[in-house]
């Protein structure tokens, strides 16, 4: 089947900013006999830059495959914008605006840049609206048009990151889910790629994000989740988790007040 | 041995090499999007040479336009072989298990084959293939020039559609990070299915060629499928355009040996060569595995 092309223009889709945009409601899931996720719910709304954080196997990744459609919720529901998510296959969750950059190597290596940035919006027919996106995101990333005839596999680990970033923007999505953007990169790189994630966000695109670097997810985002062997722990704003003294000892090495941010 | 008998063998070689290639862009097509080596490609090369033999000497149909026929006969029946064999395999062990389930489509391709046809030797026939023409001071049939344009037009085609199309697009993304493609909306079981379709019907006119310019019996794919394998593994598993080359190298080289040597070392040689060839590229010439594995 062939998605239809999400709403064009800045991904808002004409709604107001605050409104709620994806809905997880008691969702159950994992691979094989257990389950990883148990029961999480919580709530996205639009032009957030939320953040999920959380010990190594608290189910972070598990989620936002669920939320992608990789993974199928053993129960529990979500729903973007009202219409449910569960049983759809990934792509019928990009036609609806949802976009998910996975962990890392996510580009097509013997591809050319430029080629893999098209390849975004390969549910897209009009060669036109595919050609006006492309010239739109060279604008905002500088890189895709220098290395545009390069193959992606040449690139360095940060610029494939950012090449992952411009291609996730080729439908016009409304919710970007990225999945640890700033893993394996040095501290330059990761600023520089969380720089982007921020434009993203100034220009409409509401953002969820795993990250393993908690501190500096936190401080990025509007609000984050503290994700605990598959349960919800906690949500907030970013400031209320970096400052709670529990998660902040467990989780951060220290309450953000203590230690200086990464 | 003269300085014309080695041209023969090379043009010879060229000739034959163009029509291995589009035997062997079946395989290479199939295993770059499934991870299937289709051990049946052998076998359904000797169906196309059957169902091009059924069309010609039962039905008067010429060699050439009954592919009108098989191609699309071929792409419908690798179609049913994706969805009743490929897909139901499971990732994780999905090469191995391939090379059984795909011997078992040979037995089966070449099991109805011998009761519908017997065990007797057959050759498909048409004017340009008992006549012959002048070149290089040997008579050659029409037909390896005929077959040699065929496969190139057939290849191109399917280069076409892999480097110039949205599909290919497809194809090649899932070939390449099939985990990414899925995500940016590419149907990849569809994508399969059609590759494994269309890999299969371009098998239907290298099996008429073949017919045309071999014998063969229900069993002749088991010899095929070693040479077409290691064609495949010296391109690099899933590159056609290596194939190409890999394809003219073998047979030229086959030719050469046997002119210049001996036929018995025609195939030794051959195969000591893919030997040295993977010891420096163990991928083979054009092969992207380590891309693949990601």
């Amino acid at each position: 089947m062939t998605t239809s092309e999400p709403a064009s223009g800045n991904g808002n889709g004409g709604a107001a900013p605050g409104e709620l945009l994806l809905k997880v409601e008691g969702v159950t899931a994992g691979y094989g006999g257990g389950d990883i996720l148990k029961g999480v719910s919580f709530t996205v709304a639009r032009n957030e830059i939320m953040c999920i954080v959380g010990p190594n196997g608290s189910g972070k990744s598990t989620l936002l495959s669920t939320i992608s459609g990789i993974l199928r919720p053993r129960t529990g529901e979500i729903a973007f914008l009202g219409d449910s998510l569960v049983g759809l296959a990934p792509r019928q969750i990009l036609g609806k605006g949802v976009v998910l950059v996975p962990q890392a190597h996510s580009l097509f290596a013997e591809m050319t840049v430029r080629e893999n940035v098209e390849m975004g919006a390969y549910t897209v027919r009009d060669p036109a609206l595919v050609r006006r996106r492309r010239d739109e995101i060279e604008e905002m990333f500088p890189l895709v048009r220098e290395r545009a005839a390069d193959k992606a596999g040449s690139l360095s680990g940060g610029q494939q990151r950012l090449v992952e970033l411009a291609r996730s923007l080729m439908l016009d999505p409304s919710l970007i889910v990225l999945d640890e953007p700033s893993i394996g990169l040095d501290p330059p790189t990761r600023r520089t790629v969380f720089q982007m994630v921020r434009l993203m966000n100034e220009q409409g695109r509401t953002i969820l994000l795993v990250e393993q670097n908690a501190r500096a997810g936190l401080k990025l985002s509007t609000r984050g989740l503290v994700l605990e062997n598959g349960r919800v722990r906690l949500t907030g704003t970013g400031r209320e988790i970096l400052e709670h003294p529990e998660i902040g000892s467990l989780y951060l090495g220290g309450a953000v007040s203590s230690t200086p941010a990464g | 041995m003269s300085a014309s008998s080695i041209a023969h063998a090379i043009v010879d070689g060229i000739l034959t090499g163009g029509v291995y290639a589009l035997m062997a862009a079946g395989l290479t097509l199939i295993f770059g999007v499934m991870d299937i080596i289709n051990i049946a490609q052998g076998a359904l090369v000797v169906l196309g040479a059957y169902m091009s033999y059924v069309l010609s000497a039962h039905l008067g149909i010429d060699l050439f336009l009954g592919l009108i026929i098989t191609i699309p006969a071929f792409f419908v029946l690798g179609v049913a072989i994706e969805w009743s064999f490929m897909r139901r395999l499971r990732e994780q062990d999905r090469v191995a298990m391939s090379i059984l389930v795909t011997y078992a489509v040979a037995i089966i391709i070449e099991g109805i084959l011998s009761v519908i046809f017997g065990v007797n030797v057959l050759q498909l026939h048409a004017s340009y293939v008992d006549s012959t023409f002048h070149l290089l001071g040997f008579y050659l049939p029409y037909i390896y020039v005929f077959g040699f344009v065929l496969a190139l037009v057939l290849l191109a085609a399917l280069y076409y559609v892999l480097y110039r199309t949205h599909f290919g697009r497809g194809v090649r993304g899932s070939l390449q990070n099939r985990t990414a493609a899925e995500l940016i909306g590419v149907n990849v079981d569809r994508v399969r299915m059609v590759s494994v379709g269309i890999g299969v019907a371009v098998t239907a006119a290298g099996g008429m060629v073949f017919g045309a310019t071999n014998a063969f019996t229900p069993s002749s794919g088991y010899d095929l499928i070693s040479r077409l394998l290691s064609i495949v593994i010296l391109a690099g598993l899933g590159s056609i355009g290596g194939a190409l080359v890999a394809a003219l190298f073998m047979v030229t080289l086959e030719d050469v040996v046997a002119v210049v040597w001996s036929p018995v070392w025609a195939t030794l040689v051959y195969y000591a060569s893919l030997i040295v060839v993977l010891s420096f590229r163990p991928n083979g010439l054009f092969g992207t595995a380590a891309v693949r594995a990601q």
